[in-house]
């Protein structure tokens, strides 16, 4: 936003004090003093704004970097040069803006001239520069205007420990460096649902619709209004496969860098088993989601929960009636339903409790799921699920192939 | 700090301005110390105009013009901070 300098700021206080002595004294020169400072300030916005302007659009940023597929920590070195033609009467200055998953700042850079600055990736996934900030001043005012379409170029990261195929040293000796693309290719497609009418043709999918018999369409990331809620189900260490797990932190990095840069941002809960390890509602700074997800370790659940499933499938069951069906069973569901009813204020369930909090507080229509869905008891995402279904939320599971599914959710998708 | 030396000679200016009494003076006046103030003229004789008109409608209409003024000016400074904000919007990838 353009903002007033000092000497704007005092130019606007003598107007008003003008202005404040001109009216009572009825003097004709303190009235146009006071009314042409005014004018003087209208008209000196005008001209930087459009000199600003005209800067922008002028701007041009290429920008180089060592390496563009690298392992998570690597060290990338940024040459970058900013070319523009800057209005006779301003100070123009570029800052470049380094990816949201980076640790490094960016440098300021003088129009026309080299800079070049190191960052280190701190997460796995596809990244790209943040683009620019032209800061530009005169003598009245000053502007920070952030552009964002200088982006390129796209960087590849891979997790830490990934064996790929086609791997090397890096020029630094200490990362690895691979040339092969992953399975992970994007956040694109964010689901599947049968054709209805009136549905674009284009989206829909071939392969779905052979295997299925019927026609599918693509339902594409960030049609959706509103920040997801993004859920991570860590698993237990020790048993799961190592380059399943990469695969699987590359994916929640990658959503959560998608939603940020979407501009929607998005809340991030994290479970493990029947624990909300943590749990961080409307964000749209990178820095904070990332802090938040901890480096992505599995974890051992210190409240395992075994066949639990929870109050709202609980309720929904005391809700049964007996309608339609012979007297015998209506009666035991009737009994059923009362028991169910008395205990229900009895028996404490802090897990439900605390993820019906977090989705209270994410105020949120879809709840995106990322689990590996390891063997053993899913109470823990069945609850969540459930919670979620309750507040009329969508709920898209994203895990490996063939891993199965669980009761209530509305898509799944593979990882 | 040379924008406290332009404040002041401003300040300075201004007192002349006022102490001027007659109009005509006054707006010659205000011309010299605002082109002063300046380190690029570029677009100044637009400002004269303007101030020039200003001066005409303040010898028309009285003290009273600098209320209307008061009120294009907040008008001027709106549209202003809306072409701002359009441009930050075309500069972050969005519509123009």
């Amino acid at each position: 936003m353009i903002r007033p300098t000092r000497l704007a700021g005092g130019i606007m206080v003598i107007a008003l004090v003008l202005a404040a002595v001109a009216l009572p004294l009825a003097s004709p020169a303190a009235v146009l003093a006071a009314g042409s400072l005014a004018l003087f300030l209208l008209w000196r916005g005008w001209r930087f704004e459009q000199d600003l302007t005209a800067a922008a659009a002028s701007l041009a940023v290429i920008r180089e970097v060592d390496r563009m597929i690298l392992r998570q920590g690597a060290v990338v070195t940024v040459r970058v040069r900013a070319d523009l033609a800057v209005p006779a009467g301003i100070e123009v200055r570029v800052r470049d803006l380094p990816p949201a998953v980076a640790a490094g700042e960016g440098v300021l850079c003088e129009p026309g001239k080299n800079a070049t600055y190191t960052v280190r990736l701190m997460a796995p996934g596809e990244t790209s520069f943040g683009g620019c900030v032209l800061s530009a001043s005169d003598a009245f005012f000053a502007c920070d205007l952030t552009c964002r379409r200088f982006d390129n170029p796209h960087l590849r990261v891979f997790p830490v420990g990934t064996p790929e195929a086609g791997r090397g040293i890096g020029i630094r000796g200490e990362d690895t460096e691979v040339d092969r693309k992953a399975a992970l290719t994007g956040q694109g497609v964010r689901g599947f649902r049968p054709y209805q009418l009136g549905d674009d043709p284009r989206q829909v999918d071939w392969k779905v619709t052979a295997r299925r018999g019927t026609l599918y369409v693509r339902e594409l990331a960030g049609l959706e209004s509103g920040a997801p809620l993004i859920a991570v189900d860590l698993p237990a260490p020790g048993g799961g496969d190592p380059a399943a797990f990469a695969q699987f932190s590359m994916a929640v990095y990658g959503a959560v860098e998608e939603a940020i840069r979407s501009r929607e941002g998005c809340s991030l809960l994290v479970v493990a088993g029947g624990e909300v390890v943590r749990f961080l509602p409307r964000t749209l700074a990178s820095h904070e989601a990332l802090t938040a997800l901890g480096g992505l370790a599995p974890l051992e659940p210190r409240t395992p929960l075994y066949r639990t499933p929870g109050p709202a499938a609980l309720a929904a069951r005391a809700r049964m009636n007996g309608r339609g069906v012979v007297p015998e069973e209506r009666a035991f569901r009737e009994q059923f339903s009362g028991v169910l009813s008395a205990f229900a204020a009895e028996s404490p369930a802090n897990f439900a409790a605390a993820v019906r909090a977090a989705l209270g507080r994410a105020e949120t229509s879809e709840v995106r799921l990322y689990s590996l869905l390891p063997a053993g008891d899913k109470s823990h995402l069945v609850q969540l699920t459930r919670e979620a279904k309750v507040r009329g939320m969508r709920v898209v599971l994203r895990s490996p192939a063939g891993a199965g599914t669980i009761p209530g959710i509305d898509a799944v998708e593979v990882l | 700090m040379p924008a406290d030396r332009r404040f002041l000679l401003l300040c300075g200016g201004e007192i002349l301005v006022v102490a001027a009494g007659d109009l005509v003076v006054a707006l010659v006046l205000q011309v010299i110390v605002l082109a002063a103030v300046l380190k690029s003229r570029r677009g100044y004789p637009v400002f004269v105009l303007a101030a020039g008109l200003f001066a005409g409608v303040i010898y028309a209409a009285g003290s009273i013009a600098l209320l209307g003024l008061a009120v294009a000016l907040g008008c001027g400074y709106l549209v202003l901070v809306l072409r701002n904000y359009r441009l930050a919007r075309w500069a972050a990838g969005g519509d123009a």
